[in-house]
């Protein structure tokens, strides 16, 4: 195509174009995490669906959650996680009404679930590594078992720790009223993220 | 803001109907259903979850909707296509066509 025939397409792609300047009517800050968060998602989405096909051609049965997992336990870190998804979202909205004092106690409190949810996740690895988890193997059955435990939740994990280093910036940065309110909303869906891949991680690890 | 005037009970009114749900799936091992259904109804369960979060702690509802398509197609269908990509069946029907 000329570049005479290229300019005279414009007008007519112009006319279908209804999004105007900001397609999204966010913030090129929001619109950029946002495309992170989907970016990202598919890299959970790709270990999910590795962790779907290695069981789905195991050889061997695949051992019974109940029987390896305290389902009672990851129900807890579940609460932790949920909750402290709640008070995030507090704190977002207090930040954007300017309650400043709110919007960094709810920070505190969602860090202190972050903490809680790393430390229960400690545990769990601790207590399956003692009774012989490995990635090459296990006591179980399948080593893919373990090999996908051990890689969906550490990315996981490693989401967490990440999401509480960002809070705990904003948290200090808030408090020395240097973050705008968009600052803590930018934490906030990073935070929502994390909970909302433990979501199908717990359905599709842990219950299924 | 929700109907009642305060800001902040959308986010309490979503974390308890989010851990309504979660001991519901908890509980859902012991009333012995057929694996299919329980497999559905977990599935089913962990979607609404995922729209919860996705909706109200995350906003796509009062986003545009042009966000909200945006992110959700993008993941889905992603998914859908590594799934098959991957699954077993699709190497056999592409083994199958090339013979």
């Amino acid at each position: 195509m000329t570049q005479a025939e290229a300019a005279a397409h414009v007008p007519a792609l112009e006319a279908h174009w209804g999004g105007g300047a900001s397609p999204f009517g966010a913030t090129w800050q929001k619109t950029m995490m946002w495309i992170f968060i989907v970016t990202d998602g598919l890299l959970f989405s790709g270990l999910l669906c590795g962790y779907g096909f290695v069981r789905h051609v195991s050889p061997v049965p695949w051992p019974h959650q109940s029987e390896v997992f305290s389902i009672p336990f990851i129900a807890l870190m579940t609460f932790i996680l949920i909750t402290s998804s709640m008070t995030m979202g507090t704190a977002v909205t207090a930040a954007r009404l300017g309650d400043r004092r709110r919007a960094i106690n709810n920070l505190i409190f969602t860090i202190v679930g972050g903490f809680s949810f790393l430390a229960c996740q400690a545990y769990e690895w601790t207590h399956l590594i003692r009774e012989g988890a490995r990635l090459t193997g296990n006591p179980w059955g399948p080593p893919q078992f373990t090999q996908s435990f051990f890689i969906l939740t550490g990315f996981h994990g490693s989401h967490v720790f990440s999401g509480l280093v960002i809070l705990i910036i904003t948290v200090i940065r808030a408090a020395m009223g240097k973050t705008p309110a968009q600052g803590v909303e930018l934490a906030g869906l990073y935070w929502h993220f994390v909970d909302l891949v433990w979501v199908f991680i717990f359905t599709l690890f842990y219950l299924l | 803001m929700d109907a009642t005037g305060n800001p902040y009970r959308i986010y309490r009114v979503t974390w308890i109907i989010l851990l309504i749900i979660t001991v519901a799936m908890l509980a859902s091992e012991s009333f012995h259903l057929p694996r299919i259904f329980l497999i559905v109804f977990l599935l089913a369960f962990m979607m609404v979850k995922a729209s919860m979060i996705g909706g109200n702690f995350m906003h796509l509802r009062y986003e545009r909707p042009s966000l909200a398509v945006m992110v959700a197609a993008g993941i889905l269908v992603t998914s859908l296509i590594l799934y098959s990509f991957i699954s077993r069946e699709f190497r056999h029907i592409v083994e199958r066509l090339s013979n």
